[in-house]
């Protein structure tokens, strides 16, 4: 795929789409920091460890992580990838992550994202891709699986906690990577 | 763009001499017969099924149809390039700032022949294409994915591999109809000419904002 990739936001931002790169460790923690802790408790990794960040970026070109950022105005304002498996019964599938700053949020960036990255799923022959959200807390990002044709597969009820207790809907969604014309 | 005169080169394939011709006009293009292939298949229809739609394109101003005729002058192929119709955001670049690769497609019988390739070679023959931007659209489900035996992605590898080595590359747009599906496609060709000034007009048009 060509990168860079210019998009333009619904607010006329100009934000460039690239891959993850060994320099960006800096910024990347510094964008983790930005997040306040109410869009990221539901993270399966604490973001604002240095070491997790670190990691990510030692994955870097060993082949199941595809890590993508958008930088505007030299900073990184969104993060995602795509996880793939070697091995097993679910390697076909791919799954998605993405965190958008919260003040480039319902601008389309999560969009263009997410889009890249389906892209990339297709040019590696996955069949799906998952993307999991927490219901009420991700519902930007619910949209815009949906408008990428994501549907959902399940709800697990009361299924994440937050560490006041509050316990949230976890949904699983799947999109289906068109391979023939059938699937049109 | 002026009417441009007309160019031919034979191509030589395994069943025989090709010649596509750029610059057809409405007059020959009537002369010519159309490939019974370029019809309604089970998961495919072809752009143009009838030849008068080629006719009327090339009777477009500025539009340049090339074709791709056997020796017994049968239409195996064809490419279109024309200006957008009113309607359509490139328009807002200026008048006559914009031509769309409108079509190229090779009768099912004819292909991996080399055909498409010389085509688009000759449908962007003319030296006006490099004051302005060129662009194709690829919706995936006008593909014909059936008779190539591809998968979208397979097939939009293929438009990307055929357009690059012409100075196309895929661009962002947030044109409602490209973004309906991931598998479709969005090419632009900037001509040597084309200032910088427009070329960050383009930019701003492919995400709808018209200053």
């Amino acid at each position: 795929m060509r990168y860079p990739k210019e998009v333009i936001l619904k607010d006329r931002t100009e934000a460039i789409i690239r891959p993850l790169e060994k320099d960006d460790e800096s910024m990347l923690i510094y964008f983790y920091k930005s997040i306040p802790e109410k869009d990221r408790w539901y993270l399966k990794y604490d973001v604002t460890n240095k070491a997790v960040i670190h990691k990510w970026i030692e994955d870097i070109d060993k082949g199941l992580v595809f890590s993508i950022v958008a930088a505007a105005k030299n900073r990184i304002i969104a993060h995602a990838g795509l996880l793939t498996h070697e091995f097993g019964c679910t390697k076909h599938v791919g799954r998605l992550r993405i965190m958008v700053d919260s003040k480039y949020q319902h601008k389309r960036l999560g969009t263009w994202m997410l889009l890249d990255l389906i892209q990339l799923g297709m040019d590696k022959g996955l069949d799906d891709i998952r993307a999991d959200f927490v219901i009420g807390e991700e519902d930007p990002a619910i949209e815009s699986a949906h408008k990428l044709d994501f549907f959902k597969v399940a709800t697990l009820k009361d299924y994440v906690k937050s560490s006041r207790g509050t316990r949230y809907d976890l949904q699983i969604m799947v999109k289906r990577l068109h391979k023939t014309w059938g699937d049109f | 763009m002026n009417k441009p005169s007309q160019k031919e080169l034979t191509l030589s394939t395994s069943d025989g001499q090709v010649r596509i011709r750029a610059n057809c006009t409405p007059e020959e293009i009537s002369a010519y017969e159309y490939s019974s292939q370029f019809g309604t298949h089970a998961s495919y229809k072809s752009l143009y099924t009838k030849r008068e739609t080629l006719e009327k394109k090339a009777a477009q101003s500025g539009s340049n149809v090339t074709l791709a005729l056997t020796d017994e002058n049968l239409i195996v192929g064809f490419g279109v390039l024309t200006y957008p119709s009113t309607d359509e955001r490139w328009i807002q670049l200026g008048p006559e700032m914009m031509m769309e690769v409108k079509a190229l497609e090779v009768a099912r019988d004819q292909r991996s022949k080399k055909i498409a390739i010389n085509m688009l070679n000759m449908v962007l023959i003319n030296p006006e294409i490099e004051d302005m931007i060129i662009y194709m659209v690829g919706y995936s489900w006008t593909w014909d994915l059936d008779g190539t035996r591809k998968s979208a992605q397979e097939y939009r590898k293929m438009l990307i591999k055929v357009f690059s080595p012409y100075g196309f590359m895929e661009y962002q747009t947030n044109e409602p109809n490209i973004c309906l599906k991931p598998e479709n496609l969005f090419m632009g060709r900037v001509g040597k000419n084309v200032s910088n000034e427009l070329q960050e007009k383009f930019k701003w048009i492919r995400f709808g904002v018209y200053t």
